[in-house]
């Protein structure tokens, strides 16, 4: 099976590159049969990474430990359900991920535009065929799944404990398959480019492919936030590590994307912004792997650790170079409709949110890359961490947490002072009412007050959309209210979802302002003795240790530490920190003993106990207590975020706006700029 | 009653195959825990599975200004992370306890925050800190973002002032969701239409 596994990698490999040439030809010639064999090949390649696919999966679930993959991420007792993510626990798996996921998403979007943009078509083919034989190729020559030891192993490795953990099974498929997503967007864009075709029929064709995108990118993050909380034990869910920037770099411009497309349908405008984000999230997320595998963020003399990261370096400045070049040949046929009339617009307040996301992902990138710059400009190390990332954004974020709540309201293209008195006056008070009822009960965080000010500022902003959309369907149809609700986002899914993925936002940000008041401390407790920890909300928790208990649970041996846990007076419960001995199917130690948290969690604050270890190999425990404010929020904010987005996502029958559809036609040009 | 009794068997069996599971996938830590008699000093039976051994904590571990400079200082043993989240996450590191203890040290030796942060430089450099110090070339970390938005926001300004003077000047849009009031039936219906097509 690896044998056939091993074929079809080559086999694939070829047939990606006859796929990339027939394309380009069929778009130049505009020969049919071209065309269709550079389709078909896509189709063909997506089979035969299913095969491939199914090969290392067979070799995983078989224990085939000859395979140095299968050695390195498994084990004999390994439990089935971390069996299948080892799948992409490393960096061949996750080339192959990556590989698979473009060519299922490349046919998808052939098949669903068959018969439309005959003029697009062959060179997506041809740009998703490229990128498909960059990552056959990386594994091809660099970093082959089925490369087999000289010898055969009786077991294998195992997976690092800290990836057995539901979060890890699904947190990077979701990351992966919002990277790869990108790609289709990106297609369309070097499509239009490369035909000239740049009317806003190519946006039509990938509106949901950015919305798909960014949803994956989106549930990826949160669900990366949740494993780091649950499974590092450090208290926290966001550590500004490269890897976690690699992620939220595309997840910026892809945001920025969605906002400004809207103007480019609804106006006209920013049309060469808007390929340039598409072609700018393509490129961050390929540098974001580029960055993860090749080792250059810890110094830049580590940069050979891994060929794959010259692989990765080179396709980027490829892609970087034909993308750019393009938008840059095309720039006189991106011209804009109309212009921006005035500063008090929704267009300047879509213009300002598009720039401050894009300042954030370049604080982000320049953070990350700052101790590369530094060691080469300087010859001198620097760590640029989290104090510098908060520091650098929290006004930034705060910004645009204040433009979530202006851009949905104001009017286009000029806003009368009626207005803005109209739209924005509850909002306003909403928002001064907040800060003054924290000012009262003496929040001393400056920045926490200004984030809850203004998040009540958005939620009052999407209320009063809702009631006054509602209210006049009401008034207009006789609708009861609840039906009215359900056909006015029915109705336009794209603005109503929109203004739920806001409210899913300003739960973020509110959960990220309750960081301000995180306590922390360590205690040393023998079996019966309690300790007092004060939450920021004035209570007190009483946490009395029970004892340690050692027992066999599946592939590992648990020392737990309990403490029973009250808050003022009233019984909570008892909570169970753990530390995790994995072993092998020999029933022997594999790494050092892995730490589990005990999460206590309500809207207000979750307790977080850590069992940090015993003292002399007794029952005496020392815990790490953490009170964090506001967690809760963070998990479900990021629900209302998808669930948002997938309104927006959901298909409707109407289609593009009335105006989007008259720019998808050349003579639409004509009609909008007499208008 | 013949309900009562298949579901007593299937309890059994299932107890039973439980049990045998268990003695089968018993390792040979537990074996050892089932060997050992009871301890009444709370010693436990297997103490290396509860991870490297720790000493209890003193008032001077939690201590605000420990905590602090510890935030500010990195651990050396290629963690990314600060000394106070290494040594109270990552248990298996033996850097930043020993980084802990030399903060210790230097505080007690009646060193203020800032020798301390001072002594740590001079042994590691300035990677030491979480933060790049705010001096000479480290300034561009801190300003090339506010820089950035600053001429972002002067070209949208620009841009859009030059845009304004060449376009004529058209009427202030009324607000998008504002509700008629005191509408004819006639204006109503237009609403109507508007709103129809609005909405799609």
């Amino acid at each position: 099976m690896t044998e056939l596994g091993n074929i079809c990698l080559w086999i694939a490999l070829l047939i990606g590159l006859w796929g990339s040439a027939v394309a380009f030809m069929a778009g130049r010639t505009h020969r049919a049969d071209l065309g269709r064999s550079a389709e078909r090949s896509i189709f063909v390649l997506w089979g035969l990474l299913v095969v491939v696919s199914a090969a290392l999966m067979h070799a995983l679930l078989t224990h085939d430990f000859n395979i140095e993959y299968v050695a390195a991420y498994t084990s004999r007792n390994l439990p089935v359900f971390y069996t299948w993510s080892a799948f992409y626990a490393g960096q061949k798996g996750s080339l192959l991920l990556w590989a698979l996921v473009v060519t299922s998403f490349g046919s998808i979007a052939l098949l669903v535009n068959r018969g439309k943009h005959q003029d697009l078509t062959p060179y997506v083919a041809g740009t998703i065929a490229v990128i498909a034989v960059f990552f056959i190729a990386t594994m091809v020559f660099a970093a082959n799944p089925f490369e087999r030891l000289g010898f055969t192993p009786p077991d294998g490795r195992g997976l690092n404990p800290q990836l057995q953990n539901p979060g890890m099974v699904f947190h990077p498929p979701m990351l992966y398959l919002g990277y790869t997503s990108i790609s289709i967007p990106f297609a369309f864009a070097v499509a239009a480019l490369i035909s000239g075709k740049l009317d806003t029929g190519w946006l039509h064709a990938i509106r949901r492919w950015t919305l798909l995108s960014w949803l994956f990118l989106s549930c990826g993050i949160v669900l990366g936030m949740w494993w780091a909380y649950v499974e590092l034990g450090w208290g926290g869910y966001w550590a500004w590590d490269p890897v976690e920037n690699a992620s939220f770099l595309p997840w910026l411009t892809m945001t920025a994307f969605l906002h400004s497309v809207m103007i480019q349908e609804k106006r006209g405008m920013l049309k060469k912004w808007n390929i340039g984000l598409v072609v700018g999230s393509f490129l961050l997320s390929i540098f974001g792997t580029f960055l993860t595998r090749s080792g250059v963020i810890s110094s830049v003399h580590s940069f050979a650790q891994s060929n794959v990261g010259y692989f990765f370096l080179i396709f980027l400045i490829a892609a970087a170079l034909a993308g750019f070049g393009l938008l840059w040949y095309r720039w006189p046929m991106l011209k804009a409709e109309v212009q921006l009339e005035s500063m008090v617009s929704r267009e300047a307040a879509f213009l300002f949110n598009n720039l401050i996301l894009i300042v954030i992902a370049f604080a982000v990138f320049w953070g990350t890359i700052f101790p590369i710059i530094s060691e080469a400009v300087r010859g001198t190390k620097v760590t640029v961490g989290p104090p510098f990332f908060n520091q650098v954004n929290v006004p930034l974020g705060l910004g645009l947490l204040l433009l979530t709540g202006i851009g949905p309201l104001i009017a286009w293209r000029r806003a009368s002072l009626g207005n803005l008195r109209r739209q924005f006056l509850w909002p306003t008070a909403a928002m001064l009412v907040v800060a003054a009822a924290l000012a009262a009960v003496r929040m001393t965080d400056a920045w926490a007050v200004v984030a809850y000010a203004l998040g009540a500022f958005v939620v009052a902003t999407v209320v009063q959309e809702f009631v006054r959309g509602v209210g006049a369907r009401h008034r207009l149809h006789g609708e009861a209210l609840p039906v009215a609700f359900v056909r006015l986002v029915g109705r336009n899914r794209r603005r109503y979802g929109g203004y739920v993925v806001h409210l899913g936002i300003v739960m973020l940000f509110a959960a990220f302002a309750g960081l301000a008041f995180k306590r922390d401390t360590e205690v040393t407790l023998k079996p019966g003795q309690s300790a007092d920890v004060r939450s920021p909300y004035g209570w007190t928790y009483h946490i009395t240790h029970q004892g340690v208990s050692q027992y066999d649970e599946l592939n590992r041996f648990v020392t737990a530490a309990s403490v029973d846990v009250s808050r003022d007076g009233k019984y909570l419960g008892t909570m169970k920190s753990e530390k995790r001995q994995y072993l092998d199917s020999m029933g022997q130690p594999t790494a050092e003993p892995a730490t589990e948290v005990a999460i206590r969690s309500d809207a207000r604050e979750d307790l977080y106990i850590v069992f940090a270890g015993a003292v002399q190999g007794t029952e005496e425990a020392v815990y790490k207590i953490v009170i964090n404010p506001l967690v809760w929020w963070v998990w479900y904010g990021g629900l209302v975020l998808a669930f948002g987005g997938l309104i927006t996502l959901w298909p409707s029958a109407q289609g593009p706006t009335p105006a989007s559809r008259r720019r998808a036609e050349p003579a639409g040009y004509v009609a909008q700029v007499g208008a | 009653m013949w309900r009562r009794s298949a579901l007593s068997l299937l309890a059994v069996a299932l107890t039973a195959t439980g049990l045998a599971a268990q003695t089968a996938r018993d390792s040979a830590l537990s074996r050892r825990l089932k060997a050992r008699p009871a301890d009444s000093l709370g010693r436990l039976e297997v103490p290396e599975a509860a991870g490297r051994g720790v000493r209890p904590v003193t008032a001077q571990d939690n201590a605000a200004l420990v905590m602090a400079l510890e935030h500010k200082i990195r651990c050396t043993c290629g963690c990314n992370l600060d000394v106070y989240t290494c040594r109270t996450t990552d248990f298996t590191c033996t850097t930043s306890p020993a980084m802990h203890q030399l903060v210790l040290a230097r505080l007690d030796s009646g060193m203020t925050e800032a020798q301390v942060l001072d002594a740590f430089q001079k042994q590691y450099g300035e990677m030491i800190f979480m933060q790049p110090p705010k001096h000479g070339f480290n300034w561009a970390a801190y300003l090339m973002p506010f820089i950035g938005l600053g001429v972002g926001i002067g070209l949208v300004v620009g841009l859009v002032k030059r845009w304004a003077k060449a376009s004529p000047r058209a009427p202030a849009q009324p607000a998008a969701a504002a509700p008629a009031v005191g509408a004819t039936p006639e204006e109503m219906d237009k609403l109507k239409q508007e709103l129809e097509k609005f909405e799609a």
